[in-house]
């Protein structure tokens, strides 16, 4: 119906460019169309009164203005306006085919395959009628791109797809061949993370159209997929962990299905699930157990629904690397307390934490537990780096602020800051407010701001309930069973005491509440992070009821305790971190390796000799230097290729002079054909948005025979300039006579005719 | 009528009766062995307090002739909680509590002073609680029982308690001697029988044995403390001829035991 009207397609309009053909300068038409309007509202003003008296208010501008778009017009027709455009020359040009043929590919829709759709519509007359004007040549693209001599050399379905790549390649091509456009037909699901700006910067400036051709749905009727899963990467041997599933549905709205986390065979969680609206983000909390020391791959997977057309992309996996490190913890108690002997007996029953302790027992003494030499801590709280640095955690009992020196102090608090390590204050007789807390340099390593008043320490009771933020808080879960445990934590046997700790500070997070006898409530639990550690306050030092008023064989108290001293662990880095931004390396094979190496005061060394060892699958084995990071001091880094799929496991050993300075684990997994299974729909959105960004078009399958019209119009390749005149448009036509049966009728209807 | 009149006589002087022991709450003058002053600051909340076990006799019936769990009550208890808040940063209460196990009271006491078990006759649901209490986390300490005989006693109700776990000399070594003072010499402690009989020992028990029962991790759960008075020794500190070397050991053992208790 367009071209109807217009004469040409209007891709043409699009990419032509607007020119007026007359030798007369363009100013003239201008000044032309002024001078006319003017001496027409000359006319139409004097003569209105004597010739056409019912002419009154604002008709006679009507009648002007209709009369002066008229001759605007017929002038610019004068001036005879032209689309200039430049086309392919017929027989001199190559347009690159590139045809899908990855996975997503093969995903059948109406008892059809995607590549079979595109391969019908090729044979279906549209390569022939490509052919008739340019020469085509025919590619694959997945992984990578290769030319095919004809359509069934398209071959089995590769496992990725990256567009951005074969771009690259053709821009680079359309340097020795006269390419004149590229066709991509294709789903769209790339793989590669999208295609960057340096890629559509190339292929703009070789002035390369891409047209698109999009295959698959838009969106499944029906179908389910786990969209993301966030999972520590690094675990305590026996910790408990949480990981949150982020899963999307069409279809199955209100249906109920089964999240399930797998080590190999081994079931270690599952979860019943309803899920909820379609189309929204849905995110699944699920608690699982390590297990021993060792690299877990999970699988976190949904049971199919019935009808689910794309089951392949409800399962995800992620590696943790649960670590056989025992964590040292330092607990210094200030008076002897319940508290103290059952926080001893539920970390003694923990196989990974290693609890030193020391008590004041009487004025002059210090009792130690837990040593690994008679010479620890003998001179009694550290008074070094060195000393102190050696542990991953710290409890503070019930003592007095002033019992440590001012270097202790600043010690404590570089502990936390600078070496990463947790710290846990615990209230008590001597602790806190009560303990002058608030008013010492180490009050800003409280989550809380204390009270300033003393006497927050109360020998009463109190019940205890879980905050809303504890609700999702891997220390405070008791049993997997969120309802459940909130139910269980408000039937814990009362605190034997309790203490004030004042308000939050921003940032902290208030994980369980207490309730005093006389109805208060009061935060129980607060967490913050600061600096590179933790810390956090436990308002009371009669949590050992929980162990003695309840059945012999209740863990509550155990699991409490093991779980808040994990958390005060995790994270505490040794000399050595060694890290990777991407653990799991999704159809690509670079890995990029990292570590962080500290001295032994935990300031960074940038003098080290820093190289991973890297171990891969089928005896795969390779060392490769990491490079100090000039911008960084401390910082190492190296990217590395992973060959072939698999799991890899990097040891990364520091070196300072003739001493080893620490080594880290870091693992990682190269996955291929996988990540095609996800956002398998049709990415309209990208092929869109790459034709738009080329100057190509995207067309449906049902659309495609327009190409062989729009094709031709490219400033690539061989091309010649055509000039279109635009003066005998029917459209043109039709405006003429519009405007004036638009007058006519107007005055008849004012009977001024 | 007048069986009526009685009966409601009977149940006033009986509510009396236990209104004026709830108001005492922490005392038994009826059943104190030896007396003591009420400190003033007897009520005061604290993290610990010396509890004594209240435990049935053997053939006297639990609410009978006073009980023997009453011996050296309550100024023994006092007057060693003195010594313990003198000598060490425990929180103690200067008066003792009197722990019922036939209630679940215990369980707020993990530290439990039981005297004279050589006369103690536990039924099988107090037997069983004290076993609970002693599993989850609780410490006996046991005093004031001598020779074959009382042990014979001790041991019929201990079995009911732990019939599967043996009883064993505590080796010098073990923390329960050196958590705060280092006890490695030590000797029978007389009570104040001593100045009566002239001997040291009482029935055949002349070797002082210092026993325990340990839990699966390795710490000492009840320990026994077999042919000696400790119990004396603390009532009778203040007594001129009373030496001090015992009345010093005695508190050493206990403070040891009660810091034991606290930090295993």
């Amino acid at each position: 119906m367009f071209e109807v009207f217009f004469g040409y397609p209007l891709s043409l309009y699009r990419k032509g460019e607007l020119v007026l053909l007359s030798p007369y300068p363009r100013w003239w038409l201008a000044a032309a169309v002024v001078a006319s309007a003017l001496a027409l509202a000359a006319a139409v003003w004097r003569r209105r009164a004597r010739l056409a008296p019912g002419l009154t208010g604002r008709r006679p501008v009507f009648v002007w203005l209709l009369q002066a778009c008229l001759l605007a017009l017929v002038l610019l027709l004068l001036w005879q306006p032209a689309l200039r455009v430049s086309t392919l020359k017929p027989q001199q040009n190559v347009v690159a085919l590139l045809i899908d043929n990855s996975s997503s590919m093969m995903i059948e829709e109406e008892g059809e395959t995607r590549l079979a759709q595109a391969v019908r519509l090729l044979e279906g007359g549209l390569l022939e009628g490509l052919s008739k004007n340019f020469q085509v040549r025919l590619y694959r693209l997945s992984d990578r791109l290769e030319r095919i001599p004809d359509l069934g050399s398209l071959g089995a379905a590769r496992p990725a797809t990256r567009i951005g790549d074969a771009l690259r390649e053709m821009a680079r091509e359309a340097a020795s061949l006269p390419l004149g456009a590229v066709v991509l037909l294709s789903d769209g699901a790339d793989n590669s993370g999208g295609i960057d700006l340096s890629t559509l910067a190339e292929i703009r400036s070789r002035r390369i159209p891409v047209h698109s051709i999009g295959f698959g749905r838009e969106r499944f009727a029906r179908d389910i997929e786990i969209s993301d899963v966030k999972v520590s990467e690094r675990a305590l041997a026996g910790s408990r962990l949480s990981a949150a599933v982020t899963l999307r549905h069409t279809g199955y709205a209100s249906r109920k299905t089964r999240l399930a986390v797998r080590d190999g065979d081994r079931l270690l969680a599952a979860k019943e699930l309803v899920l909820g609206p379609p189309e929204r983000r849905q995110t699944e909390l699920v608690l699982f157990h390590a297990g021993p020391a060792g690299i877990r791959t999970l699988e976190f997977s949904l049971e199919p629904l019935d009808g689910e057309e794309n089951p392949r992309n409800n399962a995800l996996r992620r590696l943790v690397q649960v670590e056989a490190s025992r964590p040292r913890v330092f607990y210094f108690e200030g008076e002897p307390r319940w508290e103290y002997k059952f926080i001893r007996r539920a970390l003694a029953e923990d196989p990974v934490i290693e609890l030193v302790s020391m008590l004041r027992t009487t004025q002059n003494k210090l009792y130690r537990q837990g040593l690994s030499s008679p010479e620890e801590l003998a001179d009694g709280f550290p008074g070094r780096v060195e000393e102190l640095f050696a542990y991953q955690a710290l409890i503070l009992g019930s003592v007095e602020a002033g019992y440590f020196t001012p270097v202790q102090q600043e010690l404590i608090r570089q502990f936390v800051d600078r070496r990463g390590g947790g710290i846990l204050f615990l209230g008590g007789r001597a602790a806190l407010a009560d303990g002058a807390w608030a008013t010492s340099p180490l009050a800003e390593l409280l989550p809380v701001t204390l009270p300033s008043q003393k006497s927050s320490f109360h020998r009463d009771q109190a019940a205890v309930e879980l905050a809303p933020a504890g609700r999702d808080s891997l220390i405070t879960r008791l049993v997997e069973d969120p309802e459940e445990n909130a139910k269980r934590w408000s039937e814990l046997p009362r605190l034997a005491d309790y203490q004030e700790v004042g308000e939050p500070k921003p940032g902290a997070t208030v994980l369980a509440l207490l309730r005093t006898p006389t109805g208060r409530s009061l935060p129980l639990l607060v967490t913050q992070n600061y600096g590179r550690g933790r810390s956090a306050v436990f308002a009371t030092g009669g949590s050992w009821r929980w162990q003695m008023r309840q059945e012999l064989a209740d863990q509550t108290h155990e699991i409490f305790w093991q779980q808040l001293v994990r958390w005060l662990v995790t994270g505490t880095a040794g000399l050595v971190s060694g890290s990777t931004p991407r653990p799991v390396l999704t159809d690509e094979s670079i890995v990029r390796l990292e570590a962080f190496v500290r001295d032994k005061t935990y300031l960074p060394a940038a003098d080290a000799r820093v190289e991973a060892r890297v171990l891969g699958p089928d005896g795969l084995a390779d060392t490769v230097e990491l490079a100090p990071d000039p911008q960084q001091p401390g910082s190492y880094r190296a990217d590395w290729r992973a060959e072939r799929p698999g799991s890899y496991v990097a040891e990364i050993v520091a070196v300072r002079g003739a001493e080893e300075a620490g080594r880290d684990t870091v693992a990682f997994r190269r996955e291929d054909g996988v990540a095609e299974n996800f956002r398998a729909e049709q990415n309209r959105e990208l092929l869109e948005k790459l034709a738009e960004q080329t100057g190509g078009a995207y067309y449906r399958p049902a659309q495609a025979r327009r190409l062989l019209d729009d094709i031709v119009y490219s400033e690539a390749g061989i091309t010649v300039q055509e000039t279109k005149e635009l003066w005998n448009l029917p459209a043109v036509f039709l405006l003429l006579v519009l405007l004036k049966t638009a007058e006519w009728f107007l005055r008849r209807r004012w009977g001024v005719v | 009528m007048a069986a009526r009149g009685r009966t409601l006589w009977i149940c006033s002087l009986a509510l009396v009766c236990v209104g004026v022991l709830a108001a005492q709450r922490l005392r038994f003058p009826d059943l104190e062995d030896h007396p003591a002053p009420f400190p003033p600051d007897g009520h005061e909340k604290t993290e610990f307090a010396f509890a004594r076990l209240m435990y049935p006799s053997i053939g006297r019936g639990y609410w009978g002739w006073r009980g023997a769990w009453t011996t050296d009550y309550p100024k023994a208890d006092r007057q060693f909680v003195q010594g313990v808040r003198r000598l060490t940063r425990i929180h103690t209460r200067s008066v003792e509590e009197v722990v019922d196990l036939d209630t679940d009271k215990i369980y707020d006491w993990p530290f439990v002073y039981a005297v004279e078990v050589g006369h103690w006759d536990l039924s099988d649901q107090q037997a069983a609680r004290l076993r609970d209490f002693l599993l989850r986390g609780g410490f006996l300490m046991t005093d004031d029982f001598h020779g074959t005989y009382e042990w014979d006693v001790f041991l019929a109700s201990m079995q009911r308690v732990f019939p599967e776990r043996p009883i064993v000399e505590i080796p010098s070594e073990d923390e329960i001697f050196h958590v705060v003072y280092d006890l490695d010499e030590r000797f029978q402690v007389p009570g104040i029988q001593y100045f009566y009989s002239g001997r040291p020992y009482e029935q055949d028990g002349i070797e002082p044995r210092w026993r325990a029962i340990y839990d699966d991790q390795g710490r000492i759960m009840v320990a026994i403390c077999h042919n000696m008075d400790l119990g004396d020794a603390w009532e009778w500190a203040d007594l001129p001829r009373y030496p001090e070397r015992w009345a010093s050991l005695a508190y050493r053992i206990g403070i040891n035991y009660i810091l034991y208790a606290m930090t295993h």
